[in-house]
């Protein structure tokens, strides 16, 4: 096989097509994500994948390998389970912020205080994209959304300082990004402890669209434009993507 | 034979650790704490206190697809709160044990004082349908004998089988007999062998598929026989002929205990398979002319005796954690004259 699709060997290519929206980014990070294991060269029985509910949470049966899709918000108590039965593994939580951050979120608040080695990934669209288009945890001040027609008007969810307050791994990038994504999901997955992956991602349909993004290339432009890659930050700032630096590791 | 003084949740510990525990999640909660604090240091006992007991459920599904034989254990509040997980773990056919060592409810209700009020909820906790294998010992020999029954249960029905207890039964004294119960080997391969994909999607052959009723239907049939034809396997109640009498007296758990005293009057039987129903009784109870179900809620298995005999069943309700000889006794006077003379139709 030549090296560039080799990463193929980690997806069940006969489950595909996805569920998702044509111009949706979730496809652009499960693909990262292949690539990421075939660039560490893993062997498929060493990976698991865990997933929660919503449109992030279909990615873990698109994994040639073990994979879990469990209840709403309840990935990663899941995932701790299976670290801690088998410590070989290398267990990785691929889901949305709504479930990772919403309804999960204390699990994701004690699985880096306990620093689990795990690799979370995040698809944050900051959007609930699968039930229609309501407000997230990680949906911007003044945003219309079908739950916040006069525009949000609670803070966003400040995931990074949430994850760096234990003193866990903390990458951001997007889908526009697609080497940097990759990059920072391999630093992840060598992370010894706790690694939070945050990939902003583009929901046009229940999202994008009615703030104003004519198609999801008008997105993905505003991600190049607006984020510069910073991969040596203590503490990332809004417009910045990039790898932070993790105390003692 | 290794005879020890233990308490109800401690012997629960030792049949586990004999079962071939190999992780256990939980979340304290009175009065089953014990069973978390009591296993810590144990060797090859793998522990996690998680922050609630939503956690500790799903933790517990993760080490069991994992490769581990796994429990939790916990009362009303938390057992509440893992029927969403429960549901997850019968559609994704995950062997473990759960322990509920029942407390007066609902809500924080009397956290000390035995109850039996989570019947209905251990059946149908969780939605959609599924049909969970359900054990409800009365003593702490049993208790420990029982949870062998329980881990059993589970590797052969791949499913959660959970283990009733209440305040009374869990944090009573008794001297057990440490006996060796033939214990079942984990019946599927770990995660980390193959290319499986668990959902609590409807499936079929590892795929979701959610627009086939008929997919559907197929899997709930598949999920139902194989718990009931498992729980066959697993008949467990108590019977105790009274020839004298004509009625018949039926009591778990806690309050069974002391309906042993009305023994001399009446017949008793005490179901230890809550579910699927022990079909037994239906022969039993043919041969008295009333039958009356004594329990501590307000009838919550009375009307599943009613639904399983086709006939109209008294009903001894003793909320609040309170066992009183006498109160039963006047209870049964009172209601045996009122009950209808009538004869099983089945």
């Amino acid at each position: 096989m030549e090296d560039t699709v080799r990463f193929k060997r980690f997806l069940k290519e006969g489950n595909l097509p996805t569920p998702w929206c044509p111009g949706c980014g979730n496809g652009q990070v499960l693909k990262s994500l292949a690539q990421a294991f075939e660039e560490l060269n893993l062997d498929k029985h060493q990976v698991v994948v865990v997933s929660g509910i919503g449109c992030a949470g279909r990615s873990a049966g698109f994994f040639d390998l073990d994979s879990v899709h469990t209840a709403h918000g309840r990935a990663i108590p899941l995932a701790e389970g299976i670290k801690t039965a088998n410590e070989n593994l290398k267990v990785v939580v691929s889901s949305g912020d709504g479930d990772l951050l919403g309804i999960g979120g204390n699990h994701l608040l004690h699985a880096t205080r306990r620093n689990t080695p795990l690799t979370i990934v995040c698809y944050s669209n900051e959007i609930y994209g699968m039930t229609g288009g309501q407000a997230s945890p990680t949906t911007r001040l003044n945003t219309k959304t079908l739950t916040t027609p006069e525009g949000n008007r609670d803070v966003p969810f400040n995931v990074q300082a949430i994850i760096k307050a234990h003193n866990c791994f903390y990458a951001r990038s997007t889908t526009f990004h697609l080497p940097h994504l990759k990059k920072c999901i391999v630093e992840a997955l060598r992370h010894p402890g706790l690694s939070f992956v945050d990939v902003i991602t583009q929901c046009i349909v229940n999202n994008g669209r009615r703030i104003g993004f004519k198609d999801a290339f008008e997105m993905l432009m505003y991600y190049k434009n607006n984020y510069k890659i910073n991969d040596n930050a203590e503490f990332l700032k809004d417009n910045e993507i990039g790898i932070t630096r993790c105390a003692g590791v | 034979m290794l005879k020890q003084l233990l308490q109800g949740n401690q012997a629960i510990i030792q049949a586990a650790e004999r079962a071939g525990l190999g992780l256990f999640a939980g979340y304290p909660i009175t009065p089953a704490s014990e069973i978390l604090h009591e296993l810590v240091g144990k060797k090859h006992i793998k522990v996690l206190q998680m922050e609630d007991e939503i956690a500790s459920i799903n933790a517990c599904i993760g080490a069991s697809l994992a490769g581990l034989k796994v429990m939790t254990a916990t009362s009303g509040p938390g057992f509440s709160l893992m029927q969403e997980s429960i549901g997850l773990a019968h559609m994704m056919e995950v062997p473990m044990v759960i322990i509920d060592v029942q407390r007066v409810g609902p809500s924080t209700g009397m956290p000390t004082f035995p109850a039996q009020g989570d019947i209905i909820q251990a059946r149908h906790g969780s939605h959609g349908d599924y049909f969970p294998i359900i054990f409800y010992p009365n003593s702490v020999e049993e208790l420990y004998r029982y949870t062998f029954s329980a881990f059993n249960a589970a590797e052969e029905s791949l499913s959660p089988v959970i283990l009733l207890s209440d305040g009374y039964i869990s944090h009573l004294y008794e001297t057990v007999e440490l006996k060796d119960y033939p214990i079942a080997q984990r019946s599927m391969p770990p995660l980390g062998t193959s290319n499986r994909h668990f959902t609590g999607l409807t499936h079929q052959d590892s795929r979701p598929v959610t627009s086939s009723p008929e997919a559907h239907r197929e899997l709930l049939a598949q999920l139902q026989k194989k718990c009931t034809e498992t729980s066959r396997n697993y008949s467990f109640y108590e019977y105790i002929e009274n020839t004298e009498a004509d009625t018949l007296l039926i009591a778990f758990g806690a309050l069974s205990r002391a309906v042993y005293q009305f023994k001399d009057k009446y017949a008793l039987f005490r179901p230890i398979r809550l579910f699927p129903m022990v079909e037994e009784l239906k022969d039993v109870a043919s041969r008295y002319e009333h039958i009356i179900v004594l329990e501590m809620n307000a009838g919550q298995y009375c009307y599943q005796i009613e639904r399983l005999l086709h006939r109209e069943v008294g009903l001894v309700s003793l909320p609040g954690g309170k066992i009183d000889i006498k109160e039963i006794s006047d209870r049964l006077q009172g209601l045996r004259q009122k009950l209808p003379k009538q004869v099983s139709v089945s």
